[in-house]
């Protein structure tokens, strides 16, 4: 029984090593995962260190050591796997060895068998995917206890002569079987505490980092200028509650928030060699105020004392800079390079989404421009022949023409925004069929039926005309006897639609028309500025007719 | 005077040119169609020495509606378009000329000097045609495009010429001889034309006539005359 509290005793010993060490940076590895050589080295110094520990802390019994001497080694193994339980479990086996006695042989052998024990442990979790089991009370204290069990049956298998490892064994076998697992146990959950709290910090990052993403998305789609700038670094001083945060391009400072502002003016010149650097390397560059300082190259006494710099990267390419700054009364607590890198990679990536959309805004545009461009030439030419020839006949009628004429065509140069009513959607269609209709005399009826709530209705600028058009060169103009077109307006099911409608029912396949180029760029444009449920979609019956309907939202250009 | 007919969808595009003809003093305008059907036909019953042809109208082009017309009976063609996209292809066609709508004056006069040289020169029109592929059908007010693969035979009579598919029978403004010219079929009758991959079988009869059967059933003559041609194309 005196064994059994001697050796608890000595687990506050343990205890304090496990706490002291679950504070140090070399404990961190042990919770990602992925050592290199120099954690390597600490983690087998430390538990080495531990097991070694436990052999001189042992109790003396009939020549032998009854003793701690497995919490080190089979940590080892659990906790950074069987190379790892090895070499320790070799080492204090080794250093038992040395110290001598009948159980020397079979002590060191067996503290080796434990680390290995730990080791196989590690290595079945990490099989069945329960690495998180490894930093558990329960495993800790069940491998220590097979661990130790083996322990027993080897000094008994080993040690000479058998009588005295026999009574030995009867004497120590319960104390430290008991004191070992407890002892590993408790090893465990001060580690894994203090695992939790550094996990936790994790996720406060995380939360920050997303809070940051959350209030940029709005921010950044104007891309990175000096009015974006100042309010990105707004949010990220008020999130990450950092000293101070600026923000530059390649060359200048475009926005600078916080402590120090009276000196860091936006709109000059990048003056610190890092940041350059940075620019240049394309590197985070961490000037964490103790091993590296912060200098400040405007004004000798600026408060600033450590910085975070990190490049804003675009498609390769360095665009820019975050900057983060701590005065010199604080250093970086809430914080570190990889959080730093995160936020960088997430303004990145919102930058270039940000290009993209406004690539895809351009090329809108520019179908837009392309279709205003895209009168007809035959349309053109066919008209003024007809004009030509109404003139010698009909003076009146030509004049008629000549107006609706100029009117379709200053519509087609006028109109500069995106968004149009459906009234002067109309208007230009109607110009345009009157025209039409004088062409093909007989052959050419056109009826309209718009509902007068509809008329305000927003539509995409030049988003009807395509697809008259389209009624009359696939529809009208494949008809030997009379075209009807009917136009109309109708809301249903809390939708604007507008449908057209010819009874030629030319190019028609399975019930789907051949939809021309103009159809299909205007139902893009109103998927992209209504979303998927609008745009055109086109019905026929063979020989019959072609529909064409454009959903639209049902909303007026002021609700816009 | 020279006959000439005019073919354009347009109304006021036809009335515009037949006053600028009319007003040279050297073309009598016979007819004016709006259509290519229309304008086959007229070219069929008027034998006009000189089309001007619009190229873009409704179901067959001027182009198609060229390929329509019988070699022996083919009138000169000036195009008139009112864009130039297909001013190119009408000189590849050999057109004799091209104009454009509206139509200048200027370019206008060239034209019919060059109508009225080659025209007294006499030599015969020539043009490059596009294969026939379809054969356009008069129903009551619509024409219907049938693909040449659909013929099983046509037959001309008193009434016309006859399109038969397995369908059924078509008018169409297109002579035998245009069909038999521009296409794969086969003349096995002075009144008819049948495509050979259409019959199902032949009966030759004793007295050197036969009888053929298209794969619908229907029975058509083969005269003596032509029996041995079609025996010899079919390696009998």
């Amino acid at each position: 029984m005196n064994i059994l509290f001697t050796l608890i005793q000595e687990m506050s010993v343990f205890a304090v090593a496990a706490y002291l060490y679950s504070k140090t940076p070399a404990f961190r590895p042990l919770i990602k995962g992925g050592f290199g050589p120099r954690d390597i080295f600490v983690i087998y110094v430390f538990f080495s260190g531990i097991t070694i520990l436990g052999t001189y802390l042992g109790l003396p019994v009939g020549g032998a050591i009854a003793n701690t001497r497995a919490i080190g080694a089979v940590m080892a193994g659990l906790l950074a796997g069987p190379y790892m339980g090895l070499a320790v479990g070799m080492t204090g086996g080794l250093h038992r060895y040395m110290l001598g006695g009948f159980t020397a042989a079979s002590c060191g052998l067996s503290t080796t068998a434990e680390g290995l024990i730990g080791g196989l442990v590690w290595l079945y979790l990490r099989k069945k995917n329960r690495q998180d089991m490894t930093f558990s009370f329960k495993t800790a204290m069940f491998t220590t206890m097979v661990s130790e069990i083996v322990q027993m049956i080897i000094i008994v298998a080993v040690s000479r002569p058998y009588h005295d490892a026999w009574a030995l064994v009867k004497v120590i076998a319960f104390p430290m079987i008991t004191a070992n697992s407890i002892g590993a146990g408790l090893f465990v959950s001060i580690l894994k505490d203090s695992k939790n709290t550094i996990e936790s910090y994790g996720a406060e990052f995380s939360r920050k980092a997303l809070n940051i993403a959350n209030k940029t998305l709005t921010i950044l789609p104007e891309g990175l200028n000096e009015k974006s700038a100042k309010k990105l670094a707004e949010v990220i001083l008020s999130e990450t509650g950092v000293g101070a945060v600026a923000i530059t391009d390649k060359t200048h400072v475009l926005a600078f928030e916080g402590i120090g502002a009276d000196h860091h003016h936006p709109k000059s010149p990048i003056s610190s060699e890092k940041t350059l650097e940075s620019v240049t390397l394309g590197r985070v560059i961490f000037l964490d105020g103790i091993n590296e300082h912060y200098i400040c190259s405007i004004k000798d006494n600026c408060p600033l004392g450590s910085a975070l710099i990190v490049p804003l990267i675009m498609e390769n390419e360095v665009i820019g800079t975050i900057k983060m700054y701590e005065p010199k009364n604080r250093r970086f607590l809430g914080f570190n390079q990889s959080f730093g890198e995160g936020i960088a990679e997430i303004l990145s990536t919102q930058l270039l989404m940000a290009k993209y959309e406004m690539q895809k805004n351009l090329l809108t545009e520019a179908e837009l421009k392309l279709i205003q461009a895209q009168v007809n030439p035959h349309f053109l030419f066919n008209t003024l022949n007809t004009i030509g020839s109404v003139l010698r006949t009909d003076p009146d009628k030509a004049r008629e023409l000549i107006q609706h004429l100029s009117s379709f065509f200053r519509n087609n140069l006028k109109r500069s925004s995106e968004i149009s009513t459906l009234a002067d959607e109309i208007e230009h269609v109607r110009s345009y069929l009157i025209i039409e209709e004088a062409r093909f005399s007989d052959r050419l009826k056109v009826s309209f039926d718009i509902e007068d709530r509809l008329k305000g209705n927003c539509i995409p600028a030049f988003a009807l005309q395509p697809i008259v058009e389209n009624a009359i060169k696939h529809g009208i103009s494949n008809l030997l006897g009379e075209g009807i077109i009917k136009i109309s307006a109708k809301e249903r099911d809390g939708k604007c639609v507008i449908t057209v409608e010819d009874n030629a029912g030319s190019f028609c396949e399975n019930g789907v028309s051949a939809a021309g180029i103009g159809m299909n760029s205007v139902d893009k444009r109103i998927k992209t500025s209504c979303g998927e449920g609008f745009g055109v979609s086109v019905s026929c019956d063979e020989g019959e007719l072609t529909r064409a309907e454009i959903l639209l939202p049902l909303k007026g250009v002021n609700d816009v | 005077m020279y006959r000439a007919i005019i073919i354009d969808d347009e109304p006021y595009a036809r009335d515009e040119l037949r006053f600028m003809l009319e007003k040279t003093g050297l073309f009598d305008i016979a007819a004016e169609g709006a259509n290519a059907v229309e304008g086959v036909r007229l070219v069929n019953s008027l034998r006009p020495d000189i089309i001007f042809l619009d190229i873009s109208m409704p179901v067959l082009n001027g182009f198609e509606m060229l390929s329509m017309i019988e070699k022996s009976i083919m009138p000169y063609v000036v195009f008139v378009t009112a864009y130039d996209e297909y001013a190119l292809k009408a000189f590849e066609e050999k057109a004799l000329d091209y104009l454009l709508k509206p139509i200048e004056d200027e370019r206008f006069r060239m034209t019919l000097d060059k109508i009225v040289a080659t025209l007294k020169s006499g030599e015969k029109p020539e043009y490059n045609r596009m294969p026939l592929t379809k054969i356009p059908c008069t129903l009551k007010n619509t024409i219907k495009l049938i693909d040449l693969k659909d013929v099983e035979y046509i037959r001309s009579d008193i009434t016309g010429v006859h399109v038969v598919t397995a369908d059924g029978e078509y008018l169409t403004d297109l002579t035998l001889k245009v069909i038999e010219c521009r296409s794969d079929l086969f003349r096995c009758h002075r009144q008819y034309l049948v495509n050979i991959s259409a019959i199902d079988r032949i009966n030759i009869n004793e007295n050197l006539s036969a009888r053929l059967f298209t794969r619908s059933g229907r029975e058509i003559q083969v005269s003596r005359r032509y029996l041995k041609t079609l025996k010899d194309h079919l390696g009998l």
